[in-house]
């Protein structure tokens, strides 16, 4: 390459290897030129706005990570709740349910009281009318009989306390043979 | 290239473009350094500028239009170029390659642009001004990282090797560093828009000379073939344009990374 | 190598910095020992000096490169 430029150079007279002086000086100034304008003061804006483009995509990720995040922090405690609510429902259920069995069980037990005292109350109604009923027969059985002794034998017994005597005898022989029939 | 020297002098003969490709006069007559190159590169760096400030001057965070286009741009050099050769030290050196891999993309688009059709870095001083600056950035900051003598000692004495075979290895470090390494930086690219600049011009210059110029039955194919293979040689040239300013740039941040840290 | 420090980016960096390293150091090798090898051959008029240096810078820096990235 040199040695054919060389050659070419000998026969022609213009070595293309060989710079113009103006060439170079007008290179100089362009490239200079370009060097400043580009590489001094366009470079230098493209690059902060791609760091700035950088930062607003990272930015957005990063926002958008930081929803996500919230989201999901919202939903967990949100799900919390409503089993925390599930819980406490199931709770109060369970504590009405064994309130009523209590309720129940006691209404029975004072059911059963009451039931109890009402017989018993009925018992003994029942045994104090028996016993007044008793007592009553008792002086009307004494007097009807001594009516009828007094109209059967016909005599009139005045005597007052032979009559109560042959009366209380005379119940007390039924006592005895009823109880002895019994 | 040995076809170069070819150039006829009839007027009624195919003559194949050579180095008068390459030869611009001045413009404006009496304005001698107002020349074809000349004008385009500082139309390359009108574009730039233009393009990127409306791309970047007021970027918003949401782009658009232009903005767009030009971040995608800055995405390629940033994770393409300048993360691979520099990670963390990346974005001090955007700027820098930013501006070069624009600036040496447009100017070899020149090459494709109708009418100007003209690659700005086939003139070697446009690359000359950018390899020397990342030279000068490299030395000067591989001393300033890593000091004057551990520089060149980092340098021209990789460690891990037998210790009498760096006298033979230490000269060619120094050479291939120093001298060579941004030597081809910059003939790498002007070479590529050189010979780019030659083949489209070659293959236009048979499709124009064949089909209207000397139009004959016999010629008529050729010049057919030739417009074809402009087109597709057209589309060839833009990849390659694309592939160089990329290439410049990433030696550019290699030789920076290089220089930030040593190589091993 | 024992000295590499393990970097994220080591990997590409390391691979494209052989890549376009390689012709670089070849050019090298050839031109300081081919050079050397041809100047030899004008003072002492052995012809065999400058393909000898030739292949001695490519070797050189075949191993140079072997050594620094290869492996």
């Amino acid at each position: 390459m040199i040695q054919a430029a060389s050659l070419l150079a000998a026969e022609e007279g213009a070595n293309p290897l060989i710079p113009h002086t103006y060439e170079l000086v007008v290179g100089v100034f362009s490239f200079f030129v370009v060097l400043i304008v580009v590489g001094k003061i366009l470079t230098p804006r493209i690059q902060k706005t791609l760091a700035e483009r950088t930062e607003a995509i990272e930015g957005g990720i990063q926002k958008a990570q930081e929803a996500q995040e919230e989201a999901q922090a919202l939903l967990k405690q949100y799900k919390d709740q409503l089993a925390e609510a599930r819980h406490e429902a199931s709770r109060l259920r369970e504590e009405a349910r064994e309130q009523g069995a209590q309720i129940k069980a006691e209404l029975r037990e004072e059911a059963q009281a009451e039931a109890r005292r009402l017989v018993e109350a009925a018992h003994a109604q029942i045994e104090a009318d028996r016993q007044q009923a008793f007592a009553q027969l008792r002086a009307e059985i004494g007097r009807l009989s001594v009516d009828l002794a007094g109209r059967i034998v016909g005599e009139s017994l005045e005597d007052e306390a032979r009559q109560r005597r042959t009366v209380d005898r005379f119940l007390e022989e039924i006592e005895t043979t009823s109880a002895a029939v019994r | 290239m040995s076809t170069l020297t070819l150039l006829a002098s009839g007027e009624d003969q195919f003559t194949p473009p050579g180095l008068e490709l390459f030869d611009s006069p001045p413009i404006i007559a009496g304005v001698d350094w107002f020349t074809k190159p000349v004008l385009l590169a500082l139309l390359s760096t009108l574009i730039v500028v233009v393009f990127c400030w409306s791309a970047f001057g007021n970027p918003k965070l949401v782009p658009r239009g232009v903005q767009n286009v030009g971040e995608m741009g800055y995405m390629f050099v940033r994770d393409q170029v300048a993360r691979p050769f520099l990670g963390k030290d990346a974005d001090r050196w955007m700027g820098l390659l930013l501006s070069i891999f624009f600036l040496v993309w447009i100017w070899n688009l020149m090459g494709v642009v109708p009418i100007l059709q003209f690659p700005v870095a086939s003139h070697i001083a446009f690359p000359i001004v950018l390899a020397l600056t990342i030279y000068v950035l490299k030395v000067y900051l591989g001393i300033k990282h890593q000091g004057a003598i551990g520089y060149f000692k980092n340098m021209m004495f990789p460690p891990g090797l037998p210790k009498p075979i760096y006298v033979l290895l230490a000269p060619i470090e120094f050479l291939s560093n120093l001298i060579i390494a941004p030597f081809t930086h910059a003939v790498r690219l002007f070479a590529n828009m050189f010979a780019g600049h030659i083949i489209l011009a070659f293959f236009s210059l048979v499709g124009f000379w064949f089909l209207f110029e000397k139009l004959t039955p016999l010629g008529a194919p050729l010049g057919v073939v030739g417009v074809v293979m402009t087109i597709a040689m057209t589309g060839f040239e833009m990849f390659i344009q694309f592939l160089q300013a990329f290439l410049f740039a990433m030696l550019a941040a290699m030789y920076i990374g290089n220089s930030l840290h040593a190589e091993h | 190598m024992s000295e590499k420090k393990i970097r994220p980016e080591d990997d590409g960096r390391d691979f494209a910095s052989a890549a376009w390293s390689i012709p670089s150091y070849l050019l090298s090798g050839m031109i300081l020992y081919g050079g050397a090898g041809w100047l030899l051959s004008r003072w002492t008029g052995v012809v065999a000096f400058t393909p000898i240096g030739l292949i001695l810078g490519v070797a050189l820096a075949v191993y140079l490169v072997y050594r620094k990235y290869g492996r």
